[in-house]
């Protein structure tokens, strides 16, 4: 039986991690790093790249080097996250035939979907490479925050990498798995996760090898990158005022403000103050400009310290989310690069009012999880259970544009939820339900899941039929939703299918150009 | 206009009765309870006279015919007297393994372990789950309408870490990814129910709120612990005993009463909340014959009843499903009728009778009536104007048929059966 691997598919970075004699080990790629770069390019020749070798060759073709699609998986083209990213990455993203945002690279509109699943074909080969024999099932992170399209563009990837993917699990939650391996005790947990493009904050609870979450809030729309993103405008600032040169048009010029500006964030975990140096940044009739500007560990905490703040508020919600307060932690985790920040342990520190756990490496905490949650669903030994919930409240839309929540977030699954409703005219005969995900009150913001209509209601003044709507999920987190008349037993149901931006016959596409170029590549 | 609302079918329901006594399997002994004292309670005439019946050796579907009372108000008695710990049952319904599947309506002892043990054909080893992981589900399933604190093991006033304790330990028994991917046949939708009623339990007493609610309704039922298992009879019998004699004398029973239908009421919620319909359905119609003048009993009734009508229906057509595949026409044809006294309103279930009674030469009056009233529920179903059409054929009435295949191939032109049938005509 071939086994199962953990793969933490990051914004920035990706890793791969097994379960190794009862021991969780992450596996290193060829390099011998054990993390990956989640970075894909094509060459002036054609040549596809991914990995540190894509890395490597970012600057020179920054054009046709994709970074942190992550960020745009699974949305729309008019999402506000999509055209921030337009704005800010030197690759070019396009409209594609489903709305959805495709990455051009190579003269060819790769989907977001196409582009995380050849990076999760690197790891699967990463890790195939390292033992020695083929791998075919593994269990992928995503942030918790990842609505349904989200997961289901991550699993289509995982199938179109080759991969079955037994289960999606929140990043904050193997993180807090990996943590809870081997150990027996009581306790609760706070695992914070500041990665490249997102914060999560979950709080979790553990007894007996049993992991429960009980609260996740998180922003998809906050992470290290900001972080980097506020160094580089910084420097763009400086850099106008000395030189009175834009830079902000130039691709090339961005890419390495970018690249510096990681850089120097990264050093400043460890020294007070460094020199970013970028000679030849631009050229202007004078001939060429050099960028040199010195920036301190004070200067940076000065320009993201409000970042950092609107963490801890994230973290204030999910704390009243799962009614404790911060003395009741008795374990914090700190996940994502991000994290490294001593500003960031100080804010987390005095939060908790605690120093954060020592004992696991950010950078591999969750695809170690991912590992381990495989592990426990495919191994006949009793070790973790995890008891994992539903990220987001589902319901239906009800008189007035309003939103009738069914299942709160953080609800565990599986589960069964039913309530009650009636007509709202008199001799009304059906009724039109119609399944939401969100968080909103409002019906419109959230997101349409699918509607049917339950018809055959007797007629009657309005307020007297009685309709039962159900909501189920399962073990996998498939929603099935029912709708039932307790007049007459007329019932209606839909389950409802989680939906990608791609459908069944565009993947199976992908699956068998994938296949071509496989062929390509080794002829 | 067709009667839509099934309730108003009486004789379904002398019918059902009837079923029940053949079919049910109940067919369990009772004998008075060892220990216990019957001249210490309040009875009524009946109960008294019944009481008296009860030999150790007379088994129930035969008291019921020799009671010379209604068979449903020997069941009430019985139910009182199990109840209040005066009568136990002899395990000889385990050779009758039909009623774990025959869903019995005659509440006379809620499923317990014991009564459930009668599920051990279920038992499979072929399934990829240890047989006692398979007992211990069934057994479990079987614990579902207790109350919540039951459910989870722990005492009614444990504290919320003693509940987390239970609730985690459970999990790790029940929670569906333990048994990830094995082959679980009909184990899988159990364990994954159960585990959404622990969940369910853990959620409503791990929230004081939400728990305070619970305890309030299950405090008014609280004192008797229905006296389903034998062996908990005597003990039950001595705590009622010492309850009645710290109670005046003349309001015993009358409280006692409003108790005893509380508490019934109260199973016959959490029956119908664990979906046993039928169940649900009998235990509220004896609350309501121990507390006529409760309204929220009645106000439910219609509802629970709706639902054990509903859940008849689909049992009876089960039945005939069953009936018409190994070509059974005639049962098929019979089961269907009843089950039509529970669905007047389902349009395929008349056509599809009306075309069995034609397809026997049956009674083609009936025929018509079931193919109308398909035709009036659902005008625009071209296959029912069809088989309205062959039955006013059959019927010998030309005209009639005429019209409705010309109906049939207005709203399907592409019928090729009714073009045949108008050929012909």
């Amino acid at each position: 039986m071939s086994r199962v691997i953990g793969i933490d598919l990051g914004t920035t970075n990706s890793c791969v991690a097994i379960i190794e004699n009862g021991q969780p080990s992450v596996i290193p790629n060829a390099g011998g790093y054990k993390t990956t770069p989640s970075m894909f390019a094509v060459t002036q020749d054609g040549k596809r790249l991914v990995g540190h070798l894509a890395k490597r060759q970012a600057i020179t073709n920054a054009r046709n080097t994709v970074f942190a699609s992550k960020r745009v998986i699974g949305r729309r083209f008019d999402d506000g996250e999509v055209q921030k990213c337009i704005e800010l990455c030197p690759y070019s993203i396009v409209r594609g035939q489903n709305d959805d945002p495709r990455i051009e690279v190579g003269g060819k509109a790769f989907t977001c979907t196409e582009i995380a699943s050849i990076i999760l074909r690197e790891m699967k080969r990463v890790a195939e490479e390292y033992l020695g024999e083929p791998v075919q099932e593994a269990v992928i992170t995503v942030p918790a925050y990842f609505n349904d399209a989200q997961r289901q563009c991550t699993k289509d990837a995982g199938r179109i990498a080759g991969l079955e993917v037994l289960r999606i699990i929140n990043e904050p939650t193997a993180a807090a798995l990996a943590y809870g391996f081997g150990k027996k005790n009581d306790e609760k947990i706070a695992v914070y996760d500041l990665g490249g493009g997102t914060f999560d904050i979950s709080i979790l609870e553990m007894g007996q090898g049993v992991i429960e979450v009980l609260a996740t809030a998180g922003n998809t729309f906050l992470g290290g990158e900001d972080f980097d993103r506020r160094i580089v405008n910084w420097l763009i600032e400086r850099f106008q005022s000395s030189d009175s040169i834009d830079l902000r048009g130039d691709p090339m010029a961005l890419q390495r403000l970018k690249d510096a500006a990681e850089k120097a964030k990264c050093d400043l975990s460890q020294r007070e103050a460094v020199e970013i140096n970028l000679p030849f940044i631009a050229s202007d009739t004078q001939g060429p400009r050099h960028l040199s500007i010195e920036l301190s560990r004070e200067q940076l905490e000065g320009l993201v310290h409000d970042i950092v703040s609107e963490t801890l508020k994230t973290v204030e919600r999910c704390m009243s989310d799962a009614g404790l307060g911060a003395q009741d932690i008795d374990q914090v985790i700190l996940v994502g690069g991000q994290t490294r920040m001593p500003l960031v342990q100080q804010a987390v520190a005095d939060y908790f009012n605690k120093r954060p756990h020592k004992g696991v490496n950010p950078d591999e905490v969750v695809a170690v999880g991912a590992a381990i949650q495989g592990e426990a669903l495919t191994s006949e030994e009793e070790n973790l259970l995890l008891l994992d919930v539903t990220p987001l409240s589902l319901g239906i839309a009800t008189f007035g544009g309003h939103f009738a929540k069914l299942i709160e977030r953080n609800t565990t699954v599986p589960v069964r939820k039913g309530h009650i409703f009636t007509t709202t005219r008199d001799h009304q005969t059906a009724v039109k339900i119609r399944v939401l995900q969100g968080e909103s009150d409002v019906a419109a913001e959230n997101d349409l899941l699918g509607e049917f209509v339950l018809t055959g209601i007797r007629r009657a003044p309005k307020g007297e039929p009685e309709i039962e709507v159900s909501f189920d999920i399962d073990a996998n987190g498939i929603v099935s939703v029912s709708a039932r008349d307790l007049e007459t037993g007329k019932e209606q149901s839909i389950t409802v299918n989680a939906t990608g931006t791609l459908d069944e016959s565009e993947i199976q596409q992908i699956i068998e150009e994938h296949e071509l170029y496989e062929v390509q590549a080794k002829g | 206009m067709y009667p839509t609302d099934p309730q108003c079918t009486g004789s379904g329901e002398r019918m059902r009765l009837g079923r029940e006594g053949a079919t049910s399997g109940e067919d369990r002994t009772p004998r008075l309870a060892p220990g216990c004292d019957p001249s210490q309670l309040s009875l009524t005439p009946a109960e008294g006279y019944l009481l008296s019946r009860i030999d150790g050796r007379t088994p129930l579907s035969l008291l019921r015919q020799i009671g010379g009372m209604p068979p449903g108000e020997i069941d009430r008695c019985i139910e009182r007297l199990s109840k209040e710990g005066v009568l136990a049952f002899d395990a000889s319904g385990r050779e009758r393994p039909r009623a774990a599947s025959a869903a019995s309506a005659a509440p006379a002892a809620p499923p317990t372990a014991a009564t459930r043990a009668v599920a051990a054909p279920e038992i499979d080893p072929a399934l990829d789950l240890a047989v006692d992981v398979q007992e211990r589900v069934l057994e479990f399933e079987a614990r579902l309408a207790r109350p919540y604190h039951e459910i989870l093991g722990v005492a009614a006033d444990a504290d919320v870490r003693a509940i987390k304790q239970a609730y985690f330990g459970l999990s790790k028994q029940f929670h569906p990814d333990r048994y990830f991917r094995r082959n679980l046949g009909p184990f899988g939708p159990r364990i994954e129910r159960i585990f959404k009623k622990v969940l369910e339990a853990y959620e409503l007493l791990s929230d004081p709120a939400t728990r305070a609610e619970v305890q309030n309704a299950q405090a008014a039922s609280a004192a008797p612990e229905p006296a389903a298992a034998p062996s908990q009879g005597a003990a039950a019998a001595r705590r009622l005993r010492a309850r009645l004699g710290a109670l005046g004398k003349h309001h015993r029973a009358h409280d006692e009463r409003k108790r005893k239908a509380k508490s019934l009421f109260e199973s016959g919620m959490a029956a119908f909340h664990a979906e046993r319909w039928i169940e649900a359905a009998g235990s509220v119609r004896l609350a309501i014959a121990f507390d006529p003048e409760n309204e929220a009993f009645k106000g439910a009734f219609s509802d629970v009843q709706r639902r054990a009508h509903e859940e008849r229906a689909r049992v009876l057509m089960k039945e005939a499903d069953g009936a018409s595949s190994l070509g059974d026409w005639r049962e098929a044809a019979r089961l269907y009728e009843e089950a039509l006294h529970y669905r007047a309103f389902d349009a395929s279930l008349n056509e599809k009778t009306a075309r069995l009674l034609l397809k026997l030469s049956g009674d083609l009056r009936k025929a018509k009536e079931y193919a109308l009233a398909a035709c009036e529920l659902e005008p625009d179903t071209a296959a029912y104007r069809r088989t309205l059409g062959q039955v006013y054929r059959a019927a010998g009435l030309a005209a009639n048929a005429k019209r409705e295949f010309q109906n049939a191939l207005r709203l399907d032109p592409s019928d090729a059966e009714s073009k045949q049938e108008l050929k012909s005509l």
